[in-house]
């Protein structure tokens, strides 16, 4: 079994075959080198690569790095359980144990050495020390064995010794003497291990060890004499043996594909295919050259015309381990594998699209394939829309990573026309071939590159606009329907036919989106309440809630541009008013110490951002927030000013004003935010027009609103609405002030027409906002006088107060009757209820009296 | 109560603090100096407070009042502490704080006093200072330091007897009063007197205001009580309940002639929940009663005043 641990040939040699007959046939089977000795290999020189880590880390007494090492020795063991199975444990495993276990023990006796180790490797050392012992109890056989031959043989531990040394560098030393070295010890393990077995008398077993000690020397001999003819006829061979470095055999072979003149045929390349496979995702794979590995093979196949269906196979291997490449899964593809990725996926389409009698699927087994060129169409294992969908999310992973104000994230995101061609291929292909589910995954992908931009040439075509010159108008008609034709054909087709919930969901959410993004708010609304997403999202996963929160974030901004005020103030409240607007849209994360995010945490969350690309102005989003919190608040304040139980329809608005009242020096505003407190003051006057300059101007028209698509006929809703809006805040407070006003004058101030400003009073005097009443044949209001100024406010608050101050006082009275006169035992609820109405109508009635 | 003297010297001394220092609810504080003359009172000088900070620890005010009475001393100054004085904003002054403050001074000082100056009502015209001591009730209590419900309830002590007003007669040197006189020959302010001017109701306004949350306080303080009170009746009856099932179960084992259950410490089953200290509510009521002393001092003149208006104008038209 040992010979074949670190040689380093998949090729026949001599050298093999010789070993056969000289390895002792300890475990009796015989095996078919391709099939047996691939696996055994890899999973032994795994392991001896381990052990050659731990063994060096014992060297420089570097702990921590022994107790990783160990873990992954043991998690390696593991993975090759089949194979010790069968063969039994290899010598050099229960070797090390010993040999670590022997090593931990003398450090932790050690005192002295141990105080001046540093904390980790203190820490690592009784870890490592607990851990061996645990599980060297499973090999306590083994290991007692191992440790009688160490005793027993003076001379063979010598011997051993060196082969330690030897064994060390096995991965640099030449292929034969390492084979060597290990076949010593494999032989001399295998055979200790076969005595044991057979005899469990002491006796017996020292004379066998003895006995065999010396046959091993002469064999020894032997053997090199044997190695190295077989190293001479190599070199006649093959033209010279390459140095093998131990943990990538493979590779170094790749030029020499095939044996010369070995006929290709496809089994040939499903076998060497297997073979590259075999080495995948293990550890030490060069994966660069995995990949070049695989474009030969398919250069090899094409050559020889083995047919599509081997190349789709081939394909199929080679998009799978470029995004092997990175084993980290936050890491993303750099740009030449990019673009390598796409080129392939493009090809295989093409393959595809060519090839009508390829079917490709994931659940086809790896038996019933049919690669070969025949009658029969092509079966492949694979799923094209797995690998579709991979690569989106490594274009999106690309995004990410890419500082978003470079020309870099410009070039990448040109490559985004390439992925929105192969999806909508892909999406071609799976509406022939795939079922609905697929086609139902497809779509959204399609969809979720759809959503979020904005079309342009429909919204010109709507207002009736012609391209300008005939090329750009041609080109206007052979890019093909609306997005929004689109959007809804793709997703009514998901919300019939998809089964999984959450394309659903994400579909309607996304198609929502669409809606509002394109001002179409009506049909935005319904679906949203149409599809109750409000009651359940907080059940969903966090991207898909990160895509409700874009959503309704759009959904707010459309009212807005509607000038349906309060929706849009009441789809943003949620947002804004927990201050983490960033952070729920994911756009970035907020600033916060290391005990409320790990840097695990940190990582998944960095994952879920989304790309700059698809960002929402949040400044544009505040502002939109803050105007209608203004144009809803200002005038809420000054109709109830004296009311002590007023509620603040925004929290956040207020914290604005708040801060803009706390600045001692005021200069003119700078910022967006104080554009906003600035023109709410204004409007708390009744000044329309100063409110009007400093929310639309130069400033504030390249910050916010020239964001929007339709600027101009927002800022004319915006005008409109602050003047309504200021016409009520100035009669709310200065109503008090007139007897009556004309309706001429008022219409004159706040610019508008005057059946306006009457269906605006008149709203308000339904509303019972303003005490007054409308004089129709001079137009004018007449001013009924009967709010309560704000002594009067006042007081009333100071009646209300003092009824619940001897409400308490009374409680406390009855309580002390209670206790006294045991009227409180007699009929508890009765008679203290019957009190409490009497006093308290008592009360009212004193106070009716006193008004 | 025998009055006592204060020069004119003090009380502008007081008021140039105020205007130099205090500015809206903030309050300045000082110390009053003078003599005790056959058990009357006379406050003849007295010094500011500095204001500092509270992180400026090194201060050490007990060592700068010391400091100072000496430096005073060497200019042949009264040096006896009498007590202190402390402005008011709207009159809001009765406090825990005062309380204390009051208390250490006429613990060490029987004749101490605090002058109270209030300078909105002095902005307006009137000149507003009045002098408190606390009674030898409250004294007592404070001694004690026992503010329960019981204790408040022996010493029969309320709102009313806790702070007692001394009488002021502000007196000056002769040389003063020769100042006093000629200097009024030469003011030429005098003559306009804004007499029926209706203060703004600005005054009421905070007055409420200050009212306001002083009831509101007040009720909290009942409310706590009354939570108090309710835990100690259910714990009485509980109390009650146990004792008699004692009482029952030793009688059934008299009669079976067993021994009588050992006698377990009562209180320490049922501990009485913490009374809540009442001197607060004793504070608050005091406050509220001097708020409402102020509105109705200006309500009734400002009512006086319209009256007169309208009689005025009846006669007039």
């Amino acid at each position: 079994m040992s010979r074949f641990f670190a040689t380093g040939s998949d090729s026949e040699s001599e050298e093999s075959s010789s070993a056969d007959e000289i390895t002792p046939k300890a475990t009796g089977t015989t095996f078919s080198k391709h099939i047996v000795c691939c696996p055994l290999r890899f999973r032994f020189e795994e392991l001896t690569n381990i052990i050659k880590t731990i063994r060096n880390a014992m060297k420089i007494r570097d702990m921590s790095k022994c107790l990783e090492e160990f873990e992954q020795l043991y998690r390696a063991f593991l993975k090759s359980k089949t194979i010790v199975d069968k063969e039994g444990v290899p010598q050099f495993y229960i070797r090390l144990l010993a040999d670590l276990e022997d090593y931990l023990n003398q450090l932790w006796e050690d005192k002295e050495g141990k105080k001046k180790m540093n904390k980790n490797n203190a820490k690592a050392l009784s870890t490592l020390r607990q851990k061996i012992r645990k599980y060297n109890k499973d090999f306590e056989t083994e290991i007692v064995s191992y440790k009688e031959v160490l005793n027993c043989s003076p001379n063979d531990e010598e011997s051993e010794s060196e082969e330690d040394e030897e064994s060390e560098d096995w991965g640099s030393d030449s292929v034969d003497s390492g084979g060597e070295s290990e076949d010593n010890e494999g032989a001399a393990a295998s055979l200790a291990v076969v005595f044991l077995k057979k005899y469990v008398c002491f006796n017996l077993e020292l004379l066998s060890l003895f006995l065999f000690d010396g046959f091993k020397r002469k064999r020894h001999k032997k053997m090199e004499q044997v190695d190295e003819e077989a190293d001479e006829e190599g070199e006649g061979e093959e033209g010279g043996w390459e140095k093998v470095k131990g943990g990538v055999p493979l590779v170094k072979e790749k030029p020499k594909m095939f044996a010369k003149g070995t006929e290709i045929n496809n089994a040939v390349v499903i076998k060497k295919l297997n073979e590259i496979l075999q080495a995948r995702g293990k550890k030490g794979t060069d994966r660069s050259a995995q990949i070049e590995l695989f474009h030969a093979l398919a250069g090899i196949s094409n050559e020889n015309n083995l047919g599509e269906g081997i190349l789709v196979k081939i394909k199929f291997n080679i998009i799978a381990s470029l995004y092997d490449y990175n084993t980290n899964l936050a890491a993303f593809m750099k740009a030449e594998m990019w673009k390598k990725c796409l080129e392939c996926i493009d090809e295989l389409l093409d393959i595809l699209f060519e090839n009508s009698n390829i079917f490709i699927g994931e659940n086809i087994a790896e038996d019933s394939e049919n690669l070969a060129i025949s009658d029969q169409p092509f079966r492949v294992r694979g799923c094209i829309l797995t690998l579709v969908e991979r690569m989106d999310e490594e274009f999106t992973k690309i995004m990410q990573n890419t500082d978003p104000h470079s020309q870099e994230y410009v070039d990448n995101l040109k490559d985004e026309g390439r992925v929105c061609g192969i999806i909508d291929r892909l999406l071609q292909y799976l509406e022939s071939k795939g079922s609905t589910e697929e086609v139902c995954r497809v779509y959204l992908r399609r969809i979720m590159h759809t959503y979020y931009k904005f079309d342009y040439k429909a919204h010109r075509r709507s207002l009736g606009l012609q391209g300008e010159t005939k090329s750009e108008q041609d080109q206007e008609e052979s890019e093909g329907e609306d997005s929004a034709i689109i959007m809804d054909r793709l997703c009514k087709f998901i919300y019939a036919k998809d089964r999984t919930d959450r394309i659903r969901t994400c579909a309607i959410l996304c198609h929502i989106y669409h809606h509002a993004l394109h001002s179409r708010w009506y049909q935005a609304r319904d679906l949203m309440l149409m599809s109750h997403l409000q009651d359940n999202i907080q059940h969903a996963d966090p991207p898909v809630q990160i895509l409700y929160n874009r959503t309704m974030v759009q959904l707010g901004i459309c009212a807005f541009r509607q000038g349906m005020i309060k929706d849009a103030h009441n789809a943003l409240l949620d947002i804004q008013s927990s201050g983490r607007a960033k952070e729920l849209l994911g756009q970035g994360l907020l600033m916060r110490n290391m005990q409320e995010r790990n840097a695990e945490q940190e990582k998944i969350e960095k994952r879920r951002q989304v790309p700059f690309h698809m960002h929402i102005n949040l400044e544009l989003l505040e502002c939109v927030y803050l105007v209608s919190a203004m144009l809803l608040e200002i005038p809420y304040m000054a109709a109830h000013e004296f009311d002590a139980r007023r509620r603040m329809i925004s929290k956040q608005f207020h914290h604005q004003l708040r801060v803009g009242e706390r600045q001692p020096l005021l200069g003119p505003p700078e910022s967006m935010r104080e554009h906003v407190v600035a023109a709410s003051k204004a409007m708390k006057m009744g000044d329309w027009r100063t409110c009007h300059s400093f929310i639309i101007n130069e400033k504030m028209n390249s910050k916010v609103w020239d964001l929007f698509p339709e600027t101009q006929r927002v800022r004319e809703m915006l005008v409109r609405k602050i003047q309504e809006e200021s016409l009520r805040t100035y009669l709310f407070t200065y109503s008090s002030v007139y007897d009556s006003i004309s309706m001429a004058t008022l219409s004159e101030m706040f610019e508008l027409e005057l059946p306006t400003v009457h269906s605006i009073i008149s709203k308000m005097i339904i509303n019972e906002e303003l005490m007054a009443s409308l004089d129709q044949p001079t137009q004018t209001v007449v001013m009924h006088r009967t709010e309560p100024t704000s002594l009067q406010n006042m007081t009333l608050q100071l009646a209300e107060k003092l009824g619940g101050l001897v409400e308490n006082n009374e409680r406390v009275f009855d309580l002390k009757q209670g206790v006294y006169g045991g009227y409180f035992n007699r009929d508890q609820k009765g008679g203290y209820q019957q009190r409490q109405n009497y006093q308290r109508g008592g009360y009212r009635n004193q106070n009716q009296s006193s008004y | 109560n025998l009055p006592f003297f204060i020069t004119c010297l003090v009380v502008l001394k007081i008021i140039k603090h105020y205007q130099e220092e205090g500015q809206g609810s903030e309050v300045v504080q000082g110390v009053l100096l003078g003599l005790v003359v056959e058990d009357r009172l006379e406050i003849t000088n007295c010094f500011p407070f500095p204001q500092h900070t509270e992180d400026d620890v090194d201060f050490d005010e007990v060592q700068y009042q010391m400091e100072m009475m000496r430096s005073l001393r060497h200019v042949n100054i009264d040096h006896l502490h009498v007590g202190w004085y402390q402005s008011t904003y709207y009159g809001s002054f009765v406090s825990r704080a005062l309380l204390d403050s009051q208390f250490s001074y006429q613990h060490a000082i029987e004749e101490s006093v605090v002058l109270i100056y209030d300078p909105i009502k002095t902005a307006q015209g009137s000149l507003c200072l009045k002098a408190y001591r606390l009674t030898p009730k409250l004294m007592e209590i404070c001694k004690e330091k026992d503010f329960s419900p019981e204790a408040l309830k022996k010493a029969c002590i309320g709102y009313e007897h806790m702070l007692e007003e001394v009488p002021i007669v502000i007196k000056n040197s002769h040389l003063i009063n020769v100042l006093l006189l000629d200097l009024q020959e030469k003011s030429t302010v005098a003559d306009k007197h804004e007499l029926l001017n209706l203060s703004s109701s600005n005054h009421l306004e905070k007055s409420l205001q200050l009212l306001m949350d002083r009831v509101d306080g007040m009720s909290q303080e009942i409310v706590k009580y009354n939570t108090y009170c309710r835990n100690l009746t259910k714990q009485q009856q509980q109390k009650q309940q146990y004792l008699q099932r004692r009482q029952q179960e030793n009688t059934q084992r008299q009669s079976r002639g067993e021994p009588p259950l050992p006698e377990e410490d009562i209180n320490k089953m049922f501990k009485p929940p913490q009374a809540p200290p009442r001197m607060d509510t004793l504070l608050i009521a005091g406050q509220v009663n001097n708020y409402c002393q102020n509105i109705k001092a200006f309500t009734s003149q400002n009512l006086g005043k319209l009256f007169m208006a309208e009689a005025l104008q009846g006669h007039s038209s």
